[in-house]
């Protein structure tokens, strides 16, 4: 009976002797696989995983003197103090606006040039349309910030020389232009770029459906409401959904470069990315630039969750996870 | 096609179908124009004579002038220089990003490499999460001491993103079959071989769209600039444009009438000049694009379906 138990006992070691030489054998084998993730597993580590820690900050009362780590903690008083300024409200109103308004418009138009196009596809001049109205995404906010100011600048812009010759306007110093301003600014930007896609899944929709619809009497807007539209919802609902995860952020170029940084506009261009960059940058004030970062972060968080959550229900295959 | 075509004259065009169709082609034709308006100004000012600027920019100006462009010639020391490192950055910048991502994918795209779920997570919750601007800074500036160094343009969340490793390993498992890596083994491959001799070179489409798109992004960085780079020495051709900007601005708030005068005392380029700068930076991109639209609107869509 002992006999038997020792020698199962040997046996047993044996058995994980073998198992730990193969995994020895097998790490040894994958040993480039991991080799190969190296760089970017230091990447992620430097670039992505330290900054979380970094969230740490915003519960901190910076002094550069005593370095950040002997600095004292404060708990929630970066929040407190930043939720009581009125640029907290100003900048979340901001950014929730023209996103939501946004995220609208852009639809709408993306569907809309993207019918467009598909109707005029058949033409040689379609494969100039195209790649010229998706042209603007390429442009940097700083060379945007210079074409908007060929507009608008007071003494020598377009507009003002040209339609308000008796009375210029300020545009760079008057906020309530700049929701207009602006959302012509991104319109020419994203709005060639947005098309895109729904051009693609036009582009595969089945033919036949049309003839057929056209032997039937349809008119072009009865095709377009009752076949392209219903085949396009559910990428439009996806794109809605994957939009909504990006509902805080808001694109720091378009807010603080193209409207020249000045502050007499912030009431209507101020957002939460421009804001983390002057608190940090310009007014020196890390607590509430870290705030304001990290508040952006964990919302972020989970709006990005909520929103592929819904997505794999309608389309796992658009999903993050 | 062309069949297409007389099929769609034998058929009796239905009401308003004919009116559908122009209707769509004037609206593209105008959306087109708005799109090359504001290009088309820059260019015709940075071409205009300094005089017939005073009375506004123009699309057509009183008198054409190569003026602007003599002025940066004789600047050319600062403005080349700013040029040839937005060259370096970008295609160094490029070049690295593009194997650091493909030798994350192969690895994650290998399935019968176990621990490749793990990384995958990890990887995937940095697309899920992040510590926000101002840690990021906190972390290159304060740990890394990357200000003021080419690193700057480099590195802070330029190299790699999940989006782009999670696309190149897709694309590795959808077109490139099991069975080629397995009979590479056999003949005694190593990975490192299968990596550089089979996956890269088969997955060129791919690589193609992300490289251009890294390049795009580093052709047009210049948010590293107003954070890490106060050096003027290192100024990129977007961070030199930001700054001249910025300058303008400046000069703008201190006095409005006499913006001539000192821009002129200043020996700040002109309103022209200013233009033919902008026009400088934009013209590789303008070059370069009617060849590669086609790569970089197939990855519109790619990238734009993931989020």
């Amino acid at each position: 009976m002992s006999e038997n138990k020792t020698k199962r006992s040997e046996f047993d070691d044996v058995l994980k002797e073998q198992a730990k030489l193969q995994r020895k054998e097998k790490f040894k084998n994958d040993f480039p696989l991991y080799m190969m993730m190296l760089p970017g597993m230091i990447y992620l580590v430097c670039n992505n995983y330290l900054p979380m820690f970094g969230i740490l900050l915003a519960f901190k009362r910076i002094n550069y003197a005593t370095g950040i780590i002997k600095s004292p903690w404060v708990g929630l008083d970066n929040f407190e103090y930043l939720f009581k300024t009125k640029d907290a409200f100003v900048m979340i109103r901001n950014t929730l606006l023209y996103n939501a308004f946004w995220i609208i418009l852009d639809l709408v138009l993306a569907v809309f040039i993207a019918l467009c196009m598909n109707e005029i596809a058949q033409r040689k001049i379609a494969k100039v349309i195209q790649p010229i109205i998706c042209f603007p995404s390429m442009v940097s906010a700083v060379i945007l910030s210079f074409l908007v100011y060929a507009f608008l600048s007071q003494s020598y812009g377009y507009l003002n020389t040209v339609f308000f010759k008796d009375a210029p306007i300020a545009w760079y110093t008057t906020a309530k232009y700049w929701p207009f301003i602006l959302t012509i600014v991104h319109i020419w930007q994203s709005a060639g770029q947005n098309s895109v896609i729904y051009m693609a899944s036009i582009g595969g929709i089945d033919k036949s459906l049309y003839e057929s619809a056209r032997i039937d009497g349809a008119t072009k807007f009865e095709q377009i409401r009752y076949i392209t539209l219903p085949l396009l919802k559910p990428m439009i609902i996806m794109m809605l959904l994957l939009s909504i995860g990006r509902i805080f952020n808001s694109d720091f170029g378009l807010f603080y470069q193209v409207p020249l940084g000045n502050g007499m506009l912030y009431e209507t261009t101020q957002t939460i990315d421009t804001f983390v960059y002057r608190a940090l940058m310009v007014s020196n004030n890390v607590g509430q630039s870290s705030a304001a970062s990290v508040f952006q972060a964990v919302i972020g968080f989970f709006l990005v969750m909520f929103s592929n959550l819904l997505v794999r229900k309608i389309n796992p295959e658009n999903s993050l996870f | 096609m062309a069949n297409n075509k007389k099929n769609k004259n034998k058929i009796v065009l239905m009401a308003g179908e004919k009116e559908f169709h122009y209707i769509a082609l004037v609206i593209m034709i105008l959306m087109m124009v708005f799109c090359i308006i504001p290009l088309i100004l820059m260019a015709t000012v940075s071409l205009s004579s300094e005089e017939s600027l005073v009375r506004g920019y123009r699309f057509i100006p009183d008198k054409w002038s190569l003026d602007a462009y003599m002025f940066m010639w004789a600047k050319r020391a600062t403005i080349f220089r700013a040029y040839g490192l937005t060259i370096l950055v970008t295609v160094i910048g490029t070049i690295i990003s593009l194997v650091m991502t493909s030798m994350f994918a192969y690895p994650l795209s290998r399935k019968d490499f176990k621990p490749r779920n793990v990384f995958a997570f990890i990887l995937f919750f940095t697309m899920l999460f992040n510590g926000g601007m101002t840690a990021s800074y906190m972390v290159w500036t304060r740990l890394f001491h990357i200000k003021d160094t080419l690193w700057a343009y480099l590195v802070p969340g330029a190299l790699m993103n999940g989006m782009n490793v999670l696309l190149v390993r897709n694309y590795f498992n959808a077109n490139i079959p099991y069975s080629i890596i397995e009979a590479a083994r056999m003949d005694g491959a190593k990975d490192w071989t299968i990596y550089s001799k089979i996956m890269v070179p088969l997955s060129k489409p791919i690589m193609t769209t992300i490289g251009l798109f890294s390049a795009l992004g580093y052709w047009n960085n210049w948010t590293a600039g107003i954070y890490y780079i106060n050096n003027p020495k290192l100024y990129t051709i977007q961070v030199y444009l930001k700054k001249l900007m910025d300058s303008i601005q400046f000069l703008k708030t201190t006095d409005l009438s006499n913006e001539a005068v000192l821009l002129a005392q200043r020996n700040l380029p002109t309103e022209s000049a200013r233009m033919a700068v902008a026009i400088i930076a934009l013209i590789p991109v303008l070059v370069v694009y009617p060849f590669i639209q086609k790569e970089l609107i197939k990855g519109m869509v790619v990238g734009g379906v993931k989020g």
